[in-house]
């Protein structure tokens, strides 16, 4: 297998470098620079990832159950400090023909979140993402999947976290006894908190817990993130699918630099969640993981008033 | 490690810059932060167990801990089956008490079920 990073500076067959170019303004010295970031970025991202991970599992932040949070993770997990703003928002919907009310700490959280950040928090501090990342470093090959197939998860958020739950609920069916919901379906619910649980009643002698579906559900989880990275945050995610959104405007996005591109296409190479990052960067599929920046033309920013 | 993706047949002069607007992002956490502290003094109109109006955090929390209680919950069983006339009076007496509840749903904040679901 090649490796892109030695060959970065070296234009693609039939196309003309700009290498020259950028050197004669002083564009070699700013590409190592950009390069160097992005190599940076690459080193310390599974630490940044490991430090969130105390802030989610922080088992003294239960009192946090009322806050929800910005990732996605299951708040029945035994040590979850905040509240899964997927779960939140399903409930709220359930509860709308009941008592409706106006979920105000859930939306300002994520459209802090969403609009300071976009996506970055799906590939900087998710757990269930970090999970799905150490995962699929045990297989190197993996498959990919047509772009379109982001769109799954705008369907899973509006049918499944809040059509159904609201269509259920208005039958009198409360959240909790929906036989169909997010909840129920969710991988991170069967990871984070049905196998703990689980575990604990088999040792105490009580059995396996969790149901045969769920167990198979986290099997094929699993299975799926060997084969694929990141499954669910490709696919299914709706909290990664509604941050996304924001990316096309939110203060901290990714910036094209003409003057540093050598059309090397490590960018692209590099990105795991498939993203044609040689045309566009900040759009819907991209977790901001950050691997693009790698090659020095795409470089992270933070959007500055004019003037 | 990826493989070298082939380098498609694009003009790096010609691709936008994607440099994104501050004001618009801004105006959005603004509104974001204005939500978050009018959820964190937010009184719902939903009671809770102990009397008075759940807080917005209080009604977040009993979502994660099966702190939601409906009327059907609190409903007193049904009748027993056999005719033992001791069993009926039993139930009888335990239920004189029972009158339907007015509220269609409340908080319990001391509510901490592991998984609601």
């Amino acid at each position: 297998m090649d490796n892109p990073e030695q060959k970065s500076k070296e234009p693609a067959a039939g196309l003309p470098s700009t290498a020259g170019a950028c050197s004669a303004c002083g564009g070699e010295g700013r590409q190592a620079e950009g390069k160097a970031l992005g190599r940076k970025l690459h080193r310390s991202r599974p630490w940044v990832q490991t430090g969130f991970l105390g802030l989610w599992l922080a088992p003294a932040g239960q009192w946090l159950h009322g806050i929800p949070g910005c990732v996605f993770h299951c708040y029945s997990c035994p040590l979850s400090a905040f509240a899964c703003p997927v779960g939140v928002l399903a409930n709220y919907a359930a509860l709308l023909p009941v008592a409706p009310e106006m979920p105000c700490l859930l939306v300002g959280v994520l459209l802090v979140v969403a609009a300071a950040s976009g996506s970055l928090a799906c590939g900087w501090a998710c757990p269930f993402g970090f999970l799905q990342d150490l995962l699929g470093k045990l297989t190197r090959e993996k498959l990919t999947l047509p772009a379109w197939t982001g769109h799954i998860r705008y369907a899973v958020l509006l049918g499944l976290v809040i059509l159904l739950p609201l269509l259920l609920g208005a039958k009198g069916i409360r959240f909790d006894d929906q036989s169909v919901s997010i909840c129920r379906l969710c991988p991170a619910g069967a990871l984070e908190a049905g196998l703990p649980y689980s575990v604990r009643s088999l040792v105490t002698g009580h059995g396996w817990m969790m149901s045969w579906f769920k167990s198979g559900l986290l099997v094929a989880f699993v299975a799926a993130a060997l084969l694929v990275h990141r499954p669910w945050c490709r696919l299914f995610c709706p909290l990664g699918g509604l941050l996304a959104l924001f990316n096309r405007l939110s203060l901290f996005h990714l910036r094209f630099d003409p003057k540093e591109c050598v059309e090397c296409n490590l960018c692209r190479s590099r990105c795991p969640m498939g993203v044609k990052v040689d045309q566009k960067v900040n759009v819907a599929n991209c977790t901001r993981c950050l691997e693009c920046a790698t090659c020095g033309a795409i470089q992270p920013r933070l959007a500055r008033p004019k003037g | 490690m990826q493989k070298r993706v082939t380098q498609p047949p694009v003009n790096p002069a010609l691709r936008p810059t994607e440099r994104h607007d501050f004001w618009t992002g801004f105006a959005i956490i603004l509104i974001g932060l204005v939500l978050v502290v009018c959820g964190a003094r937010h009184l719902t109109s939903i009671e809770t167990v102990e009397g008075g109006t759940a807080w917005e955090t209080q009604l977040v929390k009993a979502f994660s801990a099966g702190g939601l209680q409906f009327p059907e919950q609190l409903r007193p069983p049904p009748p027993p089956k056999s005719n033992d006339p001791a069993a009926l009076e039993q139930w009888a007496k335990q239920n004189s008490q029972y009158s339907a509840p007015t509220w269609k749903v409340r908080v319990d904040a001391g509510a901490s079920a592991p998984c609601p679901t």
